[in-house]
């Protein structure tokens, strides 16, 4: 489904990312782990090309997206690839409904009357029947990411990222977003996930993947990874997340 | 004391140039407005040009900026000079039709449609730096948001970026309308009847300032609601921003994340 081979990103002086080789399978969910600076969020924006790779191959689903890449190409992946992100980035002049059914009715040219139904039956999915005219100031930050799971999901998608998306949410409204997440997996959903949920990884993952200095230092099932790491790095990290 | 106040509050002389100083005054109200609407379309196409994406489109952005540069760089009332007077000679050689050097369109003179023209091209430019200002006040997100639904640059743009900077941009455009509406004195010069031109007729046939003193009042009466207006859609917007409800609330970078997961061990966000 998605393929990563050698990717390289650096910014100035400063390299992000330094050869990551990731394979997901179709319908699998992928967790990855790290702390600050690990270049996780930055594997993400590599993936739906808002950071264009400065090395290395992304295939998906078959199809080479890095390299020579047109304007078209770009659409292209993000229509395919839908992405979250830790600040909503909900568009604040729209109404829920209308930011779930912006892009498929500028994008994908579809009818406003079907656009809508399908925002509708979107929004619905995530909770959120009763808000779907609801402005995003209105919104607690819960609910607000849900609208953003919507919208994201609004384009069918083949694969969703995650960049930390319950990371700016106060604790008591992160379950209701990971409990979509999780229904989303359930469904069968391709899915990178950037988090620092451990119990989400564990209970959801397929694959955890843990990134320091932009790398993967390892990988494997969320048993393997979370309970018996190999790796130094990766027991200090846990460790540390643990204790909190 | 007594020829001052003659001198500028002739009622008998406002009295007889009312309705001459009221034409004017019209005159000045459509030249403002048509100029106002046509600069406003016209700043923003010059805002989107600049701020188009990519390394190809590197010239138009750099042609965009030096037009701003030059018009906001020179005297408006040069400009006007320049360009009725290219306009007039132009058409006169047979360089360009007779309409377009000499326009009459809709019953009024060249001189107001060379006004027209002169205010467009220089207060495009000063609101285009206004709408610069607005569409860079938007969060970096929106437009990554945008992008990442699929929609191109333009859609983007046309969608999502420009409607929120235009929110953002009401009261500074509206304080350049303002400033508008007062240059278009200026094109009395070219021979426009505007309630200035008027009134410094009126001074000079009769030695009294009255009639431009009537001309000033009618100012007032435009210019000083449309000041209180700006400040009360600036206090708005702040009332909105300090509770913490506005626009962009909860989508901006302004939002401190919960610190989540092990200390920051190196830059943050990457």
């Amino acid at each position: 489904m998605l393929r990563l081979e050698g990717v390289h990103k650096r910014f100035g002086d400063l390299e992000v990312l330094r050869g990551i080789d990731l394979d997901v399978a179709g319908g699998q969910v992928v967790c990855v782990l790290g702390p600050s600076g690990s270049g996780k969020s930055t594997l993400l924006r590599c993936i739906n090309l808002l950071e264009p790779p400065d090395r290395g191959r992304i295939l998906l689903e078959g199809r080479e997206i890095t390299g020579k890449t047109t304007a078209d190409d770009r659409n292209y992946v993000r229509r395919r690839v839908g992405i979250v992100f830790q600040q909503f980035n909900l568009f604040p002049h729209k109404t829920a409904l209308e930011n779930v059914s912006l892009a498929p009715q500028k994008v994908l040219e579809r009818q406003g009357a079907e656009a809508r139904g399908k925002a509708e039956a979107l929004l619905d999915r995530v909770g959120l029947s009763d808000k779907i005219n609801e402005y995003p100031e209105r919104l607690s930050g819960g609910q607000q990411q849900r609208v953003a799971i919507a919208r994201a999901l609004a384009m069918d998608p083949h694969v969703m990222l995650f960049d930390e998306v319950t990371s700016a949410l106060d604790p008591e409204l992160i379950k209701e977003v990971l409990d979509v997440m999780r229904e989303l997996a359930a469904e069968g959903m391709t899915m990178v996930v950037v988090t620092h949920e451990m119990g989400f990884a564990r209970e959801v993952g397929d694959q955890v993947v843990f990134m320091d200095g932009g790398v993967i230092v390892e990988q494997g099932g969320p048993a393997q990874v979370l309970d018996r790491p190999r790796e130094e790095r990766t027991k200090r990290f846990l460790g540390l997340v643990l204790e909190r | 004391m007594d020829f001052i106040t003659n001198y500028y509050f002739d009622f008998g002389v406002m009295g007889d140039e009312f309705s001459r100083v009221l034409d004017g005054f019209w005159l000045t109200v459509k030249l403002s407005i048509i100029s106002g609407v046509l600069s406003l379309a016209w700043g923003l196409v010059l805002a989107v040009l600049r701020q188009l994406p990519g390394r190809a489109l590197a010239p138009v952005r750099w042609l965009t900026i030096a037009y701003i540069d030059v018009f906001r760089g020179v005297p408006l009332l040069l400009v006007l000079l320049l360009l009725s007077g290219f306009l007039s000679a132009a058409q006169f050689e047979g360089v360009i039709p007779r309409e377009l050097g000499l326009p009459t369109w809709f019953g009024e003179t060249s001189p107001f449609w060379w006004g027209v023209m002169g205010l467009t091209l220089t207060y495009g430019a000063y609101m285009a730096e206004v709408y610069r200002a607005g569409i860079e006040a938007v969060p970096r997100g929106q437009m990554e948001a945008a992008r990442s639904l699929g929609m191109n640059h333009g859609q983007s743009m046309r969608f999502v970026i420009v409607p929120q900077a235009v929110r953002k941009v009401i009261p500074p455009l509206l304080n350049d309308f303002i400033a508008l509406m007062k240059d278009t004195s200026l094109v009395g010069i070219l021979g426009a009847l505007d309630v200035v031109q008027v009134g410094f007729d009126v001074q000079t046939e009769q030695i009294n300032g009255s009639a431009l003193t009537l001309g000033a009042l009618m100012f007032l009466v435009i210019t000083i609601p449309l000041a209180r207006l700006v400040d009360w859609l600036i206090a708005r917007q702040q009332r909105k921003t300090e509770r913490g409800g506005g626009p962009s609330a909860g989508t901006s970078g302004d939002v401190e994340p919960r610190p989540a997961g092990p200390p920051a061990t190196g830059m943050a966000g990457a």
